[in-house]
C-alpha cells in the first residue's frame, strides 16, 4: 500500500470525526423505563400521601406491591429484549443503565426496608433524589433533554420544601411526571 | 503508520466500534453503507489482526454476528489517529 498524503490524512480524520459525532446522536437512554418508573414513583407518592392524610382507605396500599412487581417485571423483560434486539450497544448506554438500576434499586430499598426513617414525604423525596441523579448523570453526557428534566426534578424538590406540607407530595409527584416521565416520552419520540 | 488502518472502510469500522460495546454486522453495514461482502472481508482482516472480537449467536432463531473493539484495536486506532494528525501538522504550513 502506498504511503498516505496530507489530503488523505485529512479525509480520514474527517471520516472519524463524522462517525463519532453520529454515534453520539444515536445514543438513546431507553425512554420506556423512565416512563414506567416515573409513573410508578408518582403513584406511590400520591397514594402514600392520600393514605397518610386519611383521604384514602389504608387498604389502598395493597395496590402498591403488585404495581412494584409489574414495574420490576417490565424492566427485566424489556431490558433483556432490548439487549437481544439492539444492533448497537454503546458503552455510555451501559453506564446509563447501571446508574438507572443502582439508584432505582436503592430507592426501592429505602421505601420498602427503611420506611421508619424515610417516612411520609421523605420517602417520596428519595424517589425524586434518585431520579434527579439518573437524569443529571445522563445530562452530563450531553443529553440536553436529560439536563432540563433533571433540573425540573431538583426544582420540584426545592419547591416541595417550601409549599404547605399537605401539598408537598403533589409537587414531588408533578416533578416525577414532568421530569422523569417527560424525559422518557421525549426519548421515545426522539428514537422513533 | 498502521497499514491495516489505511483503508477508509477499516478505519470507519474501528471508529464505529469505538463508542460501542457490541455492534451487529447488519447495524455496521447500515452505518457504513457498504456491501455485505466488502464489509465481511474488511472485518475478517481486523479480526485476524486481533483488533476486533467476533461473536456469533442466534437472536429470535436468526443467526447474528456482532463485533467489539479489542484493547489492541483501540490502541492501534489511537496511535494511527495521532500519526494522521502529526502528518497534517508537518505538511500544513502554519
Amino acid at each position: 500500500m502506498k504511503p498516505i498524503d496530507a489530503e488523505q490524512a485529512r479525509d480520514h480524520l474527517e471520516l472519524v470525526d463524522r462517525i463519532l459525532a453520529e454515534s453520539q446522536q444515536r445514543l438513546c437512554a431507553g425512554g420506556e423505563f423512565f416512563v414506567v418508573w416515573g409513573l410508578f414513583s408518582a403513584i406511590v407518592t400520591v397514594l402514600s400521601h392520600l393514605i397518610g392524610a386519611g383521604l384514602a382507605p389504608a387498604a389502598t396500599a395493597w395496590v402498591l406491591p403488585p404495581l412494584l412487581a409489574a414495574a420490576v417485571a417490565f424492566s427485566i423483560v424489556r431490558g433483556r429484549r432490548l439487549r437481544e434486539l439492539r444492533g448497537r450497544e454503546s458503552l455510555v448506554q451501559r453506564e446509563f443503565f447501571n446508574v438507572l438500576w443502582l439508584t432505582l434499586g436503592l430507592a426501592v430499598v429505602a421505601n420498602v426496608g427503611i420506611y421508619r426513617i424515610f417516612s411520609g414525604v421523605a420517602s417520596a423525596a428519595i424517589w425524586s433524589f434518585s431520579e434527579a441523579i439518573v437524569l443529571l448523570y445522563i445530562g452530563m453526557h450531553g443529553n440536553r433533554r436529560a439536563q432540563i428534566a433533571g433540573v425540573l426534578v431538583v426544582v420540584s424538590m426545592v419547591v416541595a420544601n417550601f409549599v404547605a406540607p399537605q401539598n408537598a407530595a403533589y409537587v414531588l409527584a408533578a416533578g416525577m411526571l414532568l421530569g422523569y416521565c417527560g424525559f422518557g416520552l421525549a426519548e421515545l419520540l426522539a428514537r422513533d | 503508520m498502521d497499514e491495516l488502518l489505511l483503508s477508509k472502510i477499516r478505519l470507519g469500522i474501528i471508529a464505529e466500534l469505538l463508542t460501542a460495546r457490541w455492534i451487529a454486522f447488519s447495524e455496521m453495514q447500515r452505518a457504513l453503507g457498504v456491501s455485505q461482502g466488502n464489509l465481511g472481508a474488511h472485518l475478517a482482516k481486523l479480526v485476524e489482526a486481533g483488533y476486533v472480537d467476533e461473536e456469533k449467536s442466534f437472536v429470535k432463531r436468526r443467526p447474528q454476528t456482532r463485533y467489539q473493539l479489542t484493547e489492541r484495536g483501540r490502541s492501534a486506532f489511537s496511535e494511527h489517529v495521532t500519526q494522521l494528525q502529526s502528518l497534517l501538522k508537518v505538511r500544513t504550513p502554519s
